[in-house]
């Protein structure tokens, strides 16, 4: 335990909201990526949270997705197969729209906590003081 | 027909005031040199000191990483600047009060 717990712990929300936040700007960035039947499709990411002992969350880990993927048929697609299927990734953007909204929003409820954090030091500093 | 008696509530325990024992007190910058047992007020405030120096020199080294681009997350930086800056004027704060009780006992007339 430090005077500066509420920063520390505030600071590990926003790592780990950041991460949130990485790994959803990839899975869309990723969404109309490509790949041919032969390997796997590109696999949505997300992160598993894990409360900290001496207080905070980190990340645990990173799971992935279905590598299966969706078979589309765009015969003139480079990396299509012979019989005309590329693997799409099983990514529903309306899913990842929804989880970029609850990342962000819980990123600005951390940075509003180190902001509070910051007028109780103040608010500590002020007294006696005068 | 028994009765039993009303029990007293249980799991309540009263707040403790927080004690200061010799070892948890203001660590210095390699968080070895605790407060001795004398704990005179000088001790202290060089103990502050060397503690917002550290606090000082790991905001500085952020700052360099966040202009040369090698910054892992903004929310490093800007958190390790707010604590240097509430260090810095606790530190200051503390160093004003003890001017002025000097200055009190040196108004003191004898």
């Amino acid at each position: 335990m430090g005077a500066f717990d509420m920063l520390r712990i505030a600071g590990s929300s926003l790592g780990f909201h950041q991460t949130w936040l990485d790994t959803l700007a990839n899975n869309i960035a990723n969404v109309n990526t490509i790949k041919p039947t032969s390997g796997s499709a590109f696999q949505a990411q997300g992160v598993i949270a894990q409360a900290q002992q001496g207080g905070g969350v980190a990340v645990a880990g990173i799971t992935q997705g279905d590598p299966t993927g969706r078979l589309e048929y765009q015969p003139d697609h480079p990396l299509a197969d012979a019989n005309g299927y590329v693997r799409a990734p099983e990514i529903d953007m309306a899913t990842q729209m929804t989880e970029l909204v609850m990342a962000q929003r819980g990123f600005q409820a951390s940075v509003q906590v180190t902001k509070d954090a910051q007028e109780t030091y103040q608010s500590a500093l002020s007294i006696g003081r005068g | 027909m028994s009765v039993s008696g009303i029990e007293a509530v249980g799991g309540f325990t009263p707040l403790a005031t927080p004690q200061l024992d010799a070892t948890s007190g203001v660590k210095g910058a390699a968080g070895s040199s605790a407060v001795d047992g004398s704990k005179e007020f000088g001790n202290l405030v060089l103990d502050g000191i060397d503690r917002l120096q550290s606090v000082q020199s790991t905001s500085d080294q952020l700052a360099v990483k966040a202009a040369t681009g090698d910054l892992d997350a903004i929310h490093h930086y800007t958190i390790a600047a707010s604590e240097a800056a509430v260090t810095t004027q606790l530190t200051v704060a503390v160093r004003n009060k003890a001017l002025e009780a000097f200055n009190e006992i040196m108004r003191m007339p004898v």
